[in-house]
């Protein structure tokens, strides 16, 4: 269970997020939509806690637990999942060495047994098999030199491994060609749980036509300013965001 | 005994005050072979004329001995030196020995006079030549482990420690140095290497002098045709060190790899100063160094390829990179290249940075903690240079050392 509440946040003194409210159910996914600029990726980076997002008021809290105090790697251990827009290339840090530090860290912070080696590849190898990754992309650099489709397999292959009970997914259609989305969509819905719930963040409908969410919301101005069923969706593909913009102005 | 050591006007200010006890004595010692009694007096008389590098000088801008001497009382002396792990060697030639090619340097033959660059410390060394080993390796013999040498450092003691090595044709050898100490001393080593044609030398170092200590390493290498010298050093000790590398390739197909990794914290200075000259055809050669700088420690890299007319079809490369990890962190890199042939490829990089943000958070936001975070990227930044290590154990040791350090920094 996510509860946000009158969440605001500043880059550089300049105010974004401007008291958001959001709650989203056990085993919930709720999509986010939105004209560029509205502060779809700020809300996503003040969740994960990045430097230079600051929170200036509200709370977040996730099961409970106010996450906004944490550190970001307290914060995965909690169970917040980002799925980045751009993951990041981190040259010299082995795909797999990078992948067992973040399981066994978060399983360490979370009270239960660091995974050996060999236990490791086995959870390793069977979560590749079914997000179709190639175990060779295990032995390079953590996303360098991985097409646009790799990088996004990589986020859902991160996600599956660490195990969230709130993922939140930033722009993941952006760079994708339909294929590519699809399988990606494929890996994110076999992920669905009861226990898990889900934030979709995009700009364009079309990825919602694969990853089916329970309920939209139109942000617009740091503030979520209309909310519905998936039907809301297919509206605002048809109208685009003219109609929130014109809100703010009047 | 004590002597001032007497300096030239240019350099008297900065250094009259020094006073290096037990100096005397050393140079005027008169039971000493005749070739070693020569080489002190040349070096003595050469000290008194020149003095010591002080920082006026360019190529020590960032070095400074004169300061450290000042805050230290030394005594000349000698310190023990170990060797040992594979002190045998194979040959070709059919005969095994032990030790057989390791003298002690006054019991040995005369190693000649060379020609140095940068000569204000080696003649110092000079004038004080006794602790150390000559080398020799017959042709088409080799170690199949590396020798091990030891040198420890000694509280409130000046010394300055010799190693020549000298490979015959075809021959194969390695050897791992290690420095450790204690307290505050100042070891000026020597190390002349003369490797002959097709032969092979790998040395290797692992610098970790106590923290208040002064190291100042002089290498000599010259390389025959078609011979090979690989070094790779890694330093995290000493209060401050300067590695300083005089490279001659001599005969068509040379080459040389100078490697190393710097890991500084405290107020730890580490410098690493290199001349390769390209005197033949055909050669090739790599500097490669890679410093990691925490606190308000110093970093210096001067590295230069000079290219001489006859050089012709030369393949020079250096690089280095820094890491700073705060913002009192100082990184001073001097690229040089000096090139006088037409048909060469010579390039340098050198590059200064920081952890990047992004990895971080990325990593972080997948449950890594902060310092496990760091100790990731910069394994990784560093870690390209274990692959320039050939030999398994030297590589072993090195990640060893890094993780020790990375942990200690955490």
């Amino acid at each position: 269970m996510i509860e946000i509440k009158n969440l605001s946040a500043e880059i550089d003194g300049k105010e974004i997020l401007k008291g958001l409210d959001l709650s989203i159910g056990e085993g919930e996914v709720h999509a986010i939509m939105g004209p560029n600029g509205a502060g779809k990726s700020t809300l996503s980076y003040a969740l994960s806690g990045r430097d230079g997002y600051e929170v200036t008021g509200g709370n977040a809290s996730l099961d409970g637990e106010n996450i906004l105090e944490l550190e970001p790697d307290e914060r995965a251990a909690a169970g917040v999942f980002l799925a980045f827009q751009y993951p990041v290339e981190i040259p010299g840090v082995q795909m797999t060495t990078f992948l067992k530090t973040a399981v066994n860290s978060v399983r360490k912070a979370r009270g239960e047994d660091e995974l050996d080696a060999l236990g490791f590849l086995k959870l390793m190898k069977s979560t590749c098999k079914k997000l179709n990754i190639s175990e060779e992309m295990m032995k390079r650099a953590v996303n360098v030199g991985f097409s646009g489709g790799e990088k996004k397999r990589n986020e859902v292959l991160q996600m599956a491994m660490l195990e969230p009970k709130f993922a939140v997914l930033d722009e993941t259609d952006s760079g994708l060609d339909i294929d590519a989305l699809k399988i990606v969509a494929d890996g994110v819905n076999a992920l669905r749980a009861q226990n898990r719930s889900f934030l979709v963040i995009t700009h364009y409908q079309r990825l919602l036509d694969y990853i089916k969410p329970d309920h939209v919301h139109v942000l617009a101005d740091g503030k979520i300013v209309k909310s519905g069923g998936p039907e809301l969706a297919l509206e605002l593909e048809e109208k685009g965001y003219a109609e929130f913009s014109k809100e703010e102005a009047a | 005994m004590s002597a001032v050591i007497k300096l030239s006007n240019r350099y008297k200010a900065e250094t009259s005050e020094l006073v290096l006890s037990g100096w005397d004595a050393y140079v005027a010692e008169t039971t000493a072979p005749d070739w070693v009694q020569a080489l002190r007096k040349r070096g003595a008389e050469k000290v008194r004329m020149m003095g010591l590098p002080t920082p006026k000088l360019e190529r020590f801008k960032y070095f400074n001995v004169p300061a450290y001497l000042k805050k230290n009382a030394l005594e000349f002396g000698a310190v023990n030196i170990e060797l040992s792990g594979n002190t045998e060697y194979v040959s070709e030639l059919g005969a095994s020995y032990a030790h057989a090619f390791v003298q002690n340097m006054l019991e040995a033959t005369p190693a000649g006079e060379e020609k140095y660059g940068d000569t204000m410390l080696w003649d110092l060394a000079n004038s004080v030549v006794a602790n150390g080993h000559v080398i020799d390796i017959p042709e088409r013999s080799k170690n199949e482990k590396p020798l091990k040498i030891k040198i420890k450092g000694e509280a409130g003691k000046a010394f300055s420690t010799r190693q020549i090595i000298r490979l015959g044709d075809n021959a194969e050898f390695s050897v791992i140095e290690s420095h450790t100490g204690e307290g505050a001393y100042w070891n000026n080593a020597v190390t002349q290497i003369k490797i002959g044609k097709g032969a092979r030398l790998r040395h290797y170092r692992l610098q970790e002098n106590s923290d208040e200590s002064l190291y100042t390493q002089n290498m000599h290498i010259q390389i025959e045709e078609g011979g090979s010298y690989e070094a790779f050093t890694l330093a995290n000790g000493a209060k401050s060190s300067r590695n300083q590398v005089h490279v001659e390739l001599l005969g068509e197909n040379a080459e040389v790899f100078i490697n190393g990794i710097n890991l500084l914290d405290g107020k730890q200075v580490g410098d690493a100063t290199i001349t390769v000259e390209h005197k033949a055809p055909n050669c090739l050669s790599k500097q490669n160094y890679r410093s990691v700088i925490a606190d308000q420690a110093v970093g210096v890299f001067q590295g230069k390829a000079h290219v001489h007319q006859i050089a012709q079809k030369t393949d020079g490369y250096q690089f280095a990179k820094a890491l700073l990890l705060s913002p009192q962190a100082t990184m001073n890199t001097k690229p040089e290249l000096e090139i006088y042939a037409d048909d060469v490829k010579c390039s340098h990089g050198a590059t200064t940075g920081q952890l990047d943000d992004e990895a971080m958070f990325y990593m972080r936001s997948r449950g890594i903690p902060e310092k496990k975070a760091k100790a990731l990227l910069i394994e990784a930044f560093i870690g390209e240079l274990f692959e320039e290590i050939t030999c398994e154990t030297m590589r072993e040791e090195v990640s060893k050392r890094v993780s020790e350090w990375l942990e200690n920094h955490e």
